[in-house]
Order: C-alpha cells, then sequence, then structure tokens
C-alpha cells in the first residue's frame, strides 16, 4: 500500500482523488424525469400564449401534463436536428419556424423526423376547415408534416401623420406605380445635404424576406408545387428589374430600416420609410415596441402590381409538428388541435401578437372587428382576414434559403448592372434580370440533382 | 520488485495509453470516419448513400465552393498585407524605452483580443450600420458631402470583416513581436548604430533577421487562422448563416458549415473538409521548407 502511495505525488493523489469524488457525485446526481410531454417553442408570445392552453389541458389531463419551454431560434433548430439527424431527446411538439423546416425535409420522405399528419387530417376533416395555401410550407412530396400556426397575409403599414399632412388621399392608390407616383414628394431632403432623408418603401437589394414577398404578390414564384425551381421564369425577370429601379439611381424610392436591426426603430419613428411590408406580426411588433407612435401609422392592402391585381402577399410563419421520437403522438395529436384550433387560442393570438388565425371558423369571432387604437381605429383584424384566402402558396423545398439567397444576390448584382450602364428602367434591364436568373436556376438545379434522397423520393 | 515493475515492456505503454486513447478516439477515428463519408450522401450520420466519387466531382465543379475559397483566399492575402505588418509596427512603436505611457498603450491594443468575438461582431455591426452607425454618422457629420447611407455591411462586406479582425487580431500577434523584439541584442543594434546603419538599415538587417523565426511561426497562425474563418462572418450576418450579401462573407468553413449541419449533408462537407485539410498542409509544408532553406 505505502508503495503504491509513493508512486504519485501527493498532487497527483488528490487531483485522483477529486475526479473521482466529482464523478462520483455527478453520477448520484437525481436526473429530472420529465412527465408527460414536452413542446419546444421558439418565441416568448407562442410560448405565453402555449402556456395557457396548456394549463387547462394539463388539470383535465393529470396524467399526461404539457410543459412548454421556451428555446431560442438556433438552439431550438440545432437540438431538433440533431434529434431528428441522431436520436438525441427532442420534444413531443416542436412549433417550427419557415427558415428551419427546408432542413427538416432534405432527406427521405420516410425519415422526416415528425409525424405525417395527412391521414388525420382527412380522417378528421380538419383540412377544409383551415385556409388552404397556409400548409404549404409544412408538405413535402404530398405529405403534411406539421399545423399551420399562422396565415401571415401582408398589408402595406404607412405613416399615416407624415402622408395625411401632405394632403395625400391613400384609398385613390391601387397599383405600385401609383404609390410611388402620388407620394413622390414625400421623399424630402431634411438636411440639407443633397440626399433624401425620407423613402417610400421599407426594403433594399439586400432585403432577404421582402422580394419574394413582392415576387408572390406578382404571381411570381421561387419553385412549383411540386418544388421543382421556376427562377428563371419570365415573370420574374420582369418583376426584379422593376424592383432594381426602385433601389438605385434616379429612381430610387426604397430603402431599408431592418427591422430586428440595431436601429430599425429610431428610423421608423424619424419617418426614414414611409410604408412597410407589414404581415400581421410586424402589426403586433410595433405596436409593442413603439407605443409612443400611436395613431401615426394606418394599414391598406398592398398596391397590386397591375389594376385588378393581387393585394397581398404573405411572409414568415410558424407550424406545429409532432416528432415521431415522442412515446404519445394520439395525445400529443389531442393537445396540438386543442391548442391550434380553439378559439381562445386565436383570441389570445390576436390580442398579444396581432396575428391572424388560419381555422377559418375563427374568423368571424368579433374581436377582429374591433377598432385598434394604435392604428387610428382601423379593423387591422378584419382587414388581414379579408386578405387571407388570397395568400400565395410557397415551397417547402431544403433549398428554399439557398434560392431565398440566389434571389437577393440577383437583385444585388441587377442593381449594380444598373448603375455600371446607367439604365434605371424596367425593360431596360429585364434581359440582364433573365441572364443572372438562369444562372440562379442552373445552380439550384445543381444542387438538387446532387441529392440522392430526394431523386429516389421522386 | 519495485523497480523491476516499472521497468516492465508495458510501462511506457501505461503511460502513453492517455494519450493514445484520447487521439484515436477524438482525432484518428473522426479523420478516418470523416475520410469515408466523403464517399457517402448523408441526411445526418443515420441516413446515408454510398455516392462514389460525386462529392468529389461536385466540388470541383461547385460554384459556392469557389467562391468561398475566392473570398478565404482575399481574406488571407489581406491578412497576411495587413495584420502581419501593423502588428510589427505597433509593437516596434511601443518597443521603445522613450515612450511615455508604453504600458498604457500596450494594454489598449492588445485588449481587443481579449473581449469576446460576438462582442466583436456586435460592436462592428452596430458601428458599420447605415445612417445611424458611429462611422457613417461620424463622417456625414465631419464631411457633410458623406452619404450616411453609405452601404459598409451591404456592399464592402470583406473589406468590413478585414477591418473587424485587424482590431482584434493586430493587439495579439502584437504581443508576441513585442517578446521576439526584447530579445533582440542591444549590442547587436548598437555596433551597427555605430557603424553608421541609419533606422530602416538598421531595422532590416539586424532586427527581422532576428524575428524572423516568430515572424514565421506568426505568418503560420495568420494563414491558418484566415483560411478557418468562420465565426467573425457567420456573427455578422446571421440572417445569411454567415454567407453576406451576395455571398460575399461567405468562406470554405462556413460553406462546409452550412453543408453539414444545416443542410445534414456531413458527407459533402467532409470532402470539403479534406480539402481544406489538404490546402493547409501544403502550405504548412511549404511555408517550413522556405524557412528551413532560409536558415540554412
Amino acid at each position: 500500500m505505502r508503495s503504491l502511495l509513493k508512486l504519485f505525488s501527493p498532487g497527483l493523489w488528490i487531483v485522483l482523488l477529486m475526479a473521482v469524488i466529482s464523478t462520483v457525485l455527478v453520477a448520484l446526481l437525481p436526473v429530472k424525469a420529465n412527465r408527460g410531454m414536452q413542446m419546444w417553442v421558439f418565441d416568448a408570445n407562442h410560448a405565453k400564449i402555449a402556456g395557457f392552453i396548456a394549463e387547462d389541458w394539463n388539470r383535465a389531463h393529470p396524467a399526461t401534463p404539457v410543459q412548454v419551454k421556451l428555446i431560442t431560434g438556433a438552439a431550438l433548430q440545432t437540438r431538433m436536428l440533431s434529434g431528428f439527424y441522431s436520436d438525441t431527446p427532442v420534444a413531443d411538439l416542436i412549433e417550427v419556424e419557415r427558415s428551419m423546416i427546408g432542413q427538416v425535409f432534405a432527406g427521405p420522405v420516410a425519415d422526416v423526423g415528425f409525424v405525417d399528419l395527412t391521414g388525420r387530417l382527412d380522417r378528421e376533416n380538419l383540412r377544409t376547415g383551415i385556409n388552404e395555401p397556409s400548409f404549404s410550407p409544412w408538405t413535402t412530396r404530398g405529405h403534411i408534416f406539421g399545423l399551420p400556426h399562422d396565415v401571415h397575409p401582408v398589408m402595406l403599414m404607412y405613416r399615416s401623420d407624415l402622408v395625411e399632412a401632405a394632403g395625400i388621399d391613400m384609398s385613390k392608390i391601387e397599383t405600385w406605380d401609383d404609390y410611388f407616383r402620388v407620394l413622390r414628394p414625400l421623399m424630402l431632403d431634411l438636411d440639407g445635404d443633397g440626399r433624401p432623408d425620407r423613402y417610400l418603401l421599407n426594403s433594399s437589394p439586400t432585403s432577404l424576406f421582402y422580394h419574394e414577398v413582392l415576387l408572390l404578390q406578382a404571381g411570381g414564384r421561387l419553385f412549383d408545387n411540386a418544388n421543382h425551381p421556376k427562377l428563371n421564369e419570365p415573370l420574374n425577370a420582369r418583376i426584379l428589374a422593376k424592383m432594381a429601379t426602385w433601389y438605385t439611381g434616379p429612381t430610387q424610392v426604397a430603402a431599408e430600416a431592418p427591422i430586428g436591426g440595431p436601429s430599425a426603430l429610431q428610423l421608423i419613428r424619424e419617418g426614414y420609410v414611409i410604408g412597410l411590408l407589414a404581415p400581421d406580426f410586424i402589426a403586433g411588433q410595433i405596436r409593442m415596441s413603439l407605443p409612443d407612435m400611436a395613431g401615426k401609422f394606418k394599414f391598406m392592402p398592398l398596391p397590386a402590381w397591375e389594376k385588378g391585381g393581387r393585394r397581398t402577399s404573405v411572409l414568415g410563419g410558424t407550424m406545429l409538428g409532432i416528432t415521431k421520437a415522442g412515446a404519445t403522438t394520439s395525445t400529443a395529436w389531442a393537445f396540438a388541435k386543442q391548442l391550434y384550433l380553439s378559439s381562445d387560442t386565436a383570441h389570445r393570438l390576436y390580442d398579444v401578437a396581432r396575428i391572424v388565425t388560419p381555422i377559418k371558423a375563427n374568423w368571424n369571432q368579433p374581436f377582429y372587428d374591433e377598432p385598434d387604437p394604435f392604428y387610428s381605429n382601423q379593423r387591422i383584424g378584419r382587414m388581414y382576414i379579408q386578405l387571407a384566402p388570397e395568400v400565395p402558396v410557397r415551397p417547402s423545398s431544403p433549398y428554399y434559403p439557398m434560392t431565398q439567397q440566389l434571389l437577393s444576390s440577383v437583385v444585388i448584382r441587377l442593381c449594380r448592372y444598373a448603375d455600371e450602364h446607367r439604365l434605371y428602367d424596367g425593360p431596360s434591364l429585364e434581359p440582364e434580370a433573365q441572364r443572372l436568373l438562369d444562372e440562379a436556376q442552373h445552380k439550384v438545379e445543381a444542387q438538387i440533382h446532387r441529392n440522392a434522397f430526394l431523386r429516389a423520393d421522386r | 520488485m519495485k523497480s523491476s515493475r516499472l521497468h516492465s515492456p508495458w510501462t511506457p505503454w501505461l503511460f502513453l495509453a492517455p494519450f493514445l486513447l484520447s487521439f484515436g478516439a477524438f482525432i484518428a477515428w473522426p479523420a478516418v470516419r470523416s475520410l469515408m463519408l466523403a464517399f457517402e450522401q448523408t441526411y445526418g450520420p443515420k441516413t446515408t448513400a454510398f455516392v462514389g466519387t460525386a462529392n468529389l466531382q461536385f466540388l470541383v465543379h461547385d460554384p459556392f465552393l469557389w467562391t468561398a475559397v475566392g473570398n478565404t483566399v482575399v481574406f488571407t492575402l489581406a491578412a497576411v498585407v495587413l495584420q502581419i505588418p501593423v502588428a510589427l509596427g505597433l509593437a516596434l512603436l511601443l518597443n521603445r524605452s522613450d515612450l511615455r505611457g508604453r504600458r498604457f498603450f500596450r494594454l489598449v491594443f492588445f485588449s481587443p483580443s481579449i473581449v469576446g468575438l460576438a462582442f466583436v461582431a456586435i460592436l462592428f455591426s452596430f458601428m458599420l450600420e447605415k445612417r445611424t452607425g458611429l462611422i457613417n454618422a461620424s463622417l456625414h457629420h465631419l464631411f457633410p458631402a458623406w452619404n450616411p447611407d453609405f452601404p459598409w455591411l451591404d456592399r464592402y462586406v470583406m473589406p468590413s470583416l478585414i477591418l473587424a479582425q485587424l482590431w482584434i487580431s493586430a493587439g495579439f500577434y502584437m504581443v508576441y513581436f513585442l517578446a521576439a523584439l526584447q530579445n533582440v541584442p542591444g549590442e547587436l543594434l548598437d555596433a551597427a548604430h555605430i557603424d553608421g546603419a541609419g533606422a530602416w538599415q538598421r531595422f532590416w538587417h539586424v532586427t527581422l533577421p532576428e524575428i524572423r523565426p516568430v515572424l514565421n511561426i506568426i505568418l503560420l497562425l495568420v494563414v491558418t487562422g484566415s483560411f478557418q474563418l468562420f465565426d467573425l462572418p457567420y456573427l455578422l450576418y446571421n440572417d445569411t448563416a454567415g454567407s453576406g450579401p451576395d455571398n460575399h462573407a461567405l468562406t470554405v468553413v462556413t460553406y462546409l458549415f452550412q453543408t453539414g449541419f444545416r443542410s445534414g449533408d456531413l458527407g459533402y462537407a467532409s470532402a470539403i473538409g479534406w480539402m481544406l485539410t489538404l490546402v493547409l498542409v501544403g502550405f504548412a509544408l511549404i511555408q517550413r521548407r522556405l524557412a528551413r532553406a532560409e536558415e540554412s
């Protein structure tokens, strides 16, 4: 024993002893077993609403309580994908944001980590009761993997105080051309440096999301319903060419106060942009973030690209999925229905975040008709719901985020081309837009073609 | 008895065992596994399909990868051309015994490297903002003709990254140079001075040869570090997962991360990783050979 003790120095023995003791202590720590079901959400408002509904559920179902856990978006995405890829523990129910879902659909359809809800929705006749286009981002190869949380129709939110002070009547505006022509006098140089300090639309060549919003509104698309890329369709080229003229040169009318960026609220308050492309959740965010701006904003349907054209688009979105790893699929499905289909949730969703539900049966609820004092007493709930059935269908391709970035690259390059050649009208830029879109289409096709799993499923 | 036990043929292996085990588990086996993965397509580690050399063939024609390689090379060249001279310049300046407050300035220039990179990225995203950012707002205030909407982060992606990296790293490498400069024998410099050598000649013919071994190490660190650039663009351009506008911030490692950990294609990510490894090993070998040739 003594010879053993002398084999190492006292210091080393202490380190070894500490290692052993700490290992034993960690091993003895009680493991907190999860009772019932877990639900992961990435948004604080969603967590709040789910928490209320879970309380009711837990009272009625003490054997299978639901625990709602708020996790930041990036962490939720990593944990969810790790779970699906490598069987690490995941929740029974997960709320997934649109930008996260593509990766879930990148493999064979049989290996998607969420339960296929198509059969349940059909058997229980639920599909017809939910806004049809709202299923599209959560559907791959004909299978629906999530219940839609929202519709997110887009309207134009504008600074009514500035517009009305200039004596402009917004009701006469029908198209984007009307909008920019009528509001052009508001693009003022406030500090005398020869440059405008106010722009008419909150968008820029680097806006990742707004190009798609405007493209979809015009009837353009990134993918067809079977998720084949359709980036280089002539209509897309025409729309992007027109959009490029908004962003650069003497025809520039748009600049960005990036929502979520460090200075966006200050810029919006200062009136840097008059109009914002605003899905319903932006209405909720602005109301919460700029309470001192009450009465200074109003909404109108988006100006159309052509007279009689579509007056809305769609941006963002969330679904609720049931994981295959969860032990209690039927109980999770029952909770999912209680959470997403109830009028109570619809009311809370609108009350907290101004988000309108995709459940058509709830669209006639009276709270949507209440005037909103923050938005100059407009009935914005009803306005959004009237536009909800018209929101465009969107893709669920795993290559959607890449395509969205390529779209932004096309606009950036097109603006550079416009500046280099001093071309600031849509028709002159169209051939270059088409060339850039052809190039982008080729890149996406090459990536998709490489995916052996999608090839096999086809 | 004790002595013979300690000198048994197994004793060296016993001492080597912890290293060998951890090396095998965390370096050798992952390297072998990643080489195997380079010939597969995966949807996470569970779902795999053997694709032969398809990943390697695609690598050659992948426009995103070559954009990433181009950006990485530009960043690396800029890092070598800017970071090393700036760090050496600062070290020379702060090595002067007649400079008052040099300890304070050493701390000031070194401090950016002890702040977290996330903090640096946030700081630069604030500073380089259009209109409200410190740089545009200050320049517009000083020179009214300056465009307050100057798009640093949108149009000047690489200069923004280089500037941020220079701010973080210059002080860090300055410390290496300071240590090397303090080992340059004073009598050599004095002798050169007495022989009539000017400041530039003393630097070129005495100081630089003396600090060359440290310079070589720093060159290796800067090049390998720049080729592995990931966190700064990822944090600064988080909305595009580190790609930046028109992929101008996309680096090889960012692309590897996006492919492997966002798309779940660990196979193609492994192929990219092996390509990067070969480039870095190649550079290290060339650099080592050049250093040896110089020494001999």
